[in-house]
């Protein structure tokens, strides 16, 4: 009786038990799972469409909806996406792409080398950095539906890592094409059709973005995931709040501060990383007008730069959680070179400079004074850096008057009218020097523009090496004249380079490959899927 | 009453004209234009790209010019395209203006019933515990800043104790079926409505103690009470319409300040409102957009003012009677 009671239970308990134990297996084998609705938030945008406008807030949603012809790995190598082959002739001057076959907008029509070649003219034209990607490509020939030929009229060594989804989104010709201006279209904001993973189906710019999953996806069994929801939030407390909370899966260009990123990971279901950025790599510098005294003096420059400890920044200001960077370029990118010359940390040394430059000490203690500049954008880390500056070069005689930028448009018209003595600024590398270093020593590019040459930067040398490294098509040619360049800028001193910048992917453990390129967040994200 | 409400609506339609001008001239004094935050957001441009855009939105015409123009495009019942957007201004308002007057609405009376509820329970027993309770919470609440009110209140009651969601007009997997819906944004409202109450129940309860109190002491309630009238035929019936006109006047007047108030706290919660595009339109120097929202608010402003008016005449009859 009490035996067969026994068997009795043990036949029910048994293949629940052999359930549970493959259930734990296909867990510990992290097979990735179809299905669910991963939650993120987004700070605002203008336009979906990538093609007419750069910027992370564009960028992230814009790659799910849109696919380009190639995908950038971790090492900075181009993979099939849209393309799934591709030739390069032996001079570099022509590049065959071969469509995947059957790929399709989300409106259901086919995707041809004739939208190729329209997506290539539309980003050459309206993009900010058209010019600078793909000045060099003479014409897109379409000798078939399915091929797409680029013909250069001179090298373009990073032409590939361009043609990211980012960069290069192949958009219909058949909807932007009817003649309307691209910048205004008004489908890159209502029923936009791309032919990326997810497709568009709300848009209520004050409150949310909704992509779900597209069925028709040209690769087989991807999007993993059936829904994102990107929520407008504009605070960055209330976005760190919410990832506290659990109300954020995925968070790319999170905006929250180093000393936020201690509390998040607390949580134990969060994890903060700066990888990512590689591709877009920030760098933070202090910029000087060099037009005028003091500041047109490089002994000045050097004093400031031996006065300035950026590691101490670094691991104060950014919880050593930055590197502290060395020149124009981000420690992420291929072409970061650290040997440079050092300012080590002086002030002894900087005040000898500054009397050697002409500047001594004066009345009340002081050499000179000059206003620094304090952006309104990324405040929590312009502001922290001018407060230090100002008391390091209050040490040396150098009495500096920080001014606050009510908002963007105040400081923008300072900086691109030369209008200013010493700014804090920063900007984004991109994925080739080409597109996001070159702009800020080219003669050519001393323009009433923001984030070109406004410090007033001019030297032939300089331009001989930019101009070589623009067309260099060997790998290693190329990073030894980059090294140069790197060398140069900090020997000049063109900026004074700060630790580089805490951007940060927030994300918690029930997201399954995150995006992990060189493009992070800004990457497709096909591959991410939610686990039980 | 006719006459005097259309002369009202005249005084109305000459203070908008004046708000319009006065908005326009202060938009363009400001330093930095359009094009350049534009360019800045794209992420750099070239100089012919400006100079386009510039020639688009007509800022490369004189001041008058362009003020001119405006002023008749407004008359014309157009409020222009919004520089950002590429939208019509019209539209981006009828957007994003119900979030606004569900907030502002709900907070507004909100403040109002219990903020007025709160004075007169305590203005007829000073110095009992409700009294100084009120006393002190009117006090914090009035010199406490709104948004950090608001992130206190996240804080509170959906970090610590998650019984509200943090941000947002909606859950992100919106429920299915219209009730369930509307339950799920009253759900998000609360928060925000509350915040945003907090400084006006304040005053309000601050305000109703004070006129409750001197009409309390007046001679016609003394001889309520001495006819032998209950205590609270006396309070509700006697003294509360005399002593709820000064909160009515002060609730059209501040209806302008809810408004800017909305700004800060749409910002805490995202709620997705007129304030979180005023405050941006004002950093993106996108004047039409900004122009539009001052016009109808201060549209807003008028016709609640105009309401109170009315208001007043039936609480008093004997204003209408002067």
């Amino acid at each position: 009786m009490f035996h067969t009671r026994i068997m009795r239970k043990l036949s029910i308990i048994a293949p629940l038990a052999i359930t549970a134990l493959l259930s734990a297996t296909t867990i510990s084998a992290a097979e990735p799972k179809a299905g669910g609705t991963l939650n993120t938030t987004s700070t605002g945008y203008r336009t979906l469409n990538p093609a007419v406008q750069s910027g992370a807030a564009t960028g992230v949603p814009g790659s799910q909806i849109f696919a380009g012809l190639v995908l950038i790995d971790e090492d900075y190598k181009a993979t099939p996406y849209l393309a799934e082959s591709w030739t390069v002739s032996d001079d570099n001057l022509t590049y065959s792409f071969k469509l995947v076959e059957g790929a399709k907008f989300h409106d259901g029509q086919p995707i041809t080398s004739e939208d190729v070649a329209f997506s290539l003219e539309t980003v050459k034209a309206n993009h900010p950095f058209g010019k600078a990607m793909f000045s060099n490509v003479e014409a897109v020939e379409t000798p078939d539906a399915s091929t797409a030929v680029f013909r250069l009229s001179a090298p373009i060594p990073g032409l590939l890592l361009s043609m990211e989804p980012l960069l290069l989104p192949i958009i219909p010709k058949h909807v932007y094409g009817d003649g309307q201006e691209l910048k205004k279209h008004p489908r890159n904001m209502e029923n936009v059709i791309g032919s990326g993973p997810f497709k568009v189906a709300e848009n209520t710019p004050a409150e949310r973005l909704v992509l779900v999953k597209n069925e028709d996806f040209f690769i087989e069994g991807r999007p993993y995931l059936d829904k994102l929801v990107f929520s407008i939030v504009k605070d960055s407390l209330t976005r760190v709040l919410m990832m506290e909370k659990g109300e954020i899966d995925y968070v790319g260009f999170s905006g929250i501060r180093a000393t936020d990123a201690g509390r998040l990971e607390k949580t134990g279901r969060l994890t903060v990383t700066t990888e990512g950025y590689g591709a877009v790599g920030y760098i933070h510098y202090l910029e000087l007008n060099l037009r005028d005294k003091p500041f047109s003096d490089l002994k000045v420059r050097e004093a400031l730069a031996h006065a300035i400890d950026t590691s101490f920044i670094a691991k104060i200001l950014f919880g050593g959680r930055v590197n502290a960077g060395t020149g124009p370029l981000h420690t992420g990118s291929v072409f970061y070179s650290g040997d440079v010359p050092s300012f080590e940390a002086d002030l002894e040394k900087a005040a000898a400079l500054l009397d050697e430059a002409g500047y001594p000490v004066g009345a009340n203690d002081e050499r000179f004074s000059f206003t620094l500049d304090i952006p309104s954008w990324a405040k929590q880390a312009h502001g922290p850096m001018g407060e230090y500056i100002q008391s390091q070069l209050g040490k040396i005689g150098i009495k500096v008057e920080l001014r606050q930028a009510p908002d963007f448009g105040t400081w923008v018209k300072r900086i691109s009218s030369f209008d200013y003595q010493a700014t804090m600024n920063g900007s984004f590398n991109y994925p080739d020097p080409v597109i996001g270093v070159h702009r800020h020593f080219d003669c050519d590019n001393i323009r009433n523009v923001i984030w070109s040459n406004t410090q007033g930067y001019c030297d032939p040398a300089m331009d001989a090496l930019l101009d070589a490294a623009a067309v260099e098509t060997d790998l290693d040619k190329r990073k030894a004249t980059y090294a140069e360049i790197q060398r140069k800028a900090v020997e000049d001193l063109v900026f004074i380079y700060m630790p580089q910048d805490f951007t940060a992917t927030v994300y918690s453990d029930k997201v399954g490959n995150p995006p992990s390129s060189v493009f992070g967040p800004l990457a497709p994200w096909h591959d991410v899927y939610l686990k039980d | 009453m006719v006459k005097s409400l259309s002369k009202r609506i005249g005084n109305a339609v000459i203070l908008l004209l004046a708000v319009l001008v006065l908005n326009f001239t202060l938009i363009h004094i400001a330093p930095g234009d359009p094009v350049e935050v534009l360019a800045g957001e794209m992420g750099g441009a070239t100089p012919e790209l400006l100079a386009e855009l510039r020639a688009d939105f007509g800022l490369d015409q004189p001041f008058h010019v362009q003020l001119f123009t405006y002023l008749g495009n407004v008359l014309q019942g157009n409020l222009g395209y919004s520089f950002y957007y590429d939208k019509p201004v019209t539209e981006l308002i009828f957007d994003r203006i119900g979030a606004t007057l569900l907030l502002v609405i709900t907070a507004l009376l909100f403040a109002l019933f219990v903020g007025t509820a709160l004075g007169i329970a305590s203005a007829q027993k000073r110095n009992s515990l409700l009294s100084n309770v009120v006393t002190l919470l009117s006090l914090a609440g009035f010199s406490a800043p709104v948004f950090w009110i608001g992130i206190m209140l996240i804080l509170l009651l959906s970090v610590a104790l998650p019984i509200f969601p943090i941000a947002g007009m909606a859950t992100a997997d919106e429920p299915e079926g219209n009730f369930a819906y509307i339950l799920d944004v009253v759900w998000h409202l609360v928060l925000p409505a509350l915040t945003l109450a907090s400084i006006y129940l304040a005053f309000y309860s601050r305000l109703s103690r004070a006129s409750m109190l001197e009409v309390l002491e007046s001679d016609y309630i003394r001889t309520a009470r001495a006819k032998g009238l209950s205590r609270f035929l006396v309070v509700y019936k006697h003294a509360l319409r005399n002593a709820v006109l000064p909160v009515v006047t002060f609730a059209g007047l501040q209806f302008a300040q809810v408004i800017s108030g909305a700004v800060l706290v749409e910002t805490v919660f995202a709620w997705p409102g007129l304030g979180t595009l005023a405050f941006e339109s004002i950093l993106r120097r996108d004047s039409p957009t900004l122009l539009g929202i001052l016009f109808f608010s201060a549209v807003l402003v008028l016709v609640v003012n105009i309401v109170v008016d009315i208001a007043y005449r039936i609480i008093d009859p004997r204003i209408s009677a002067k």
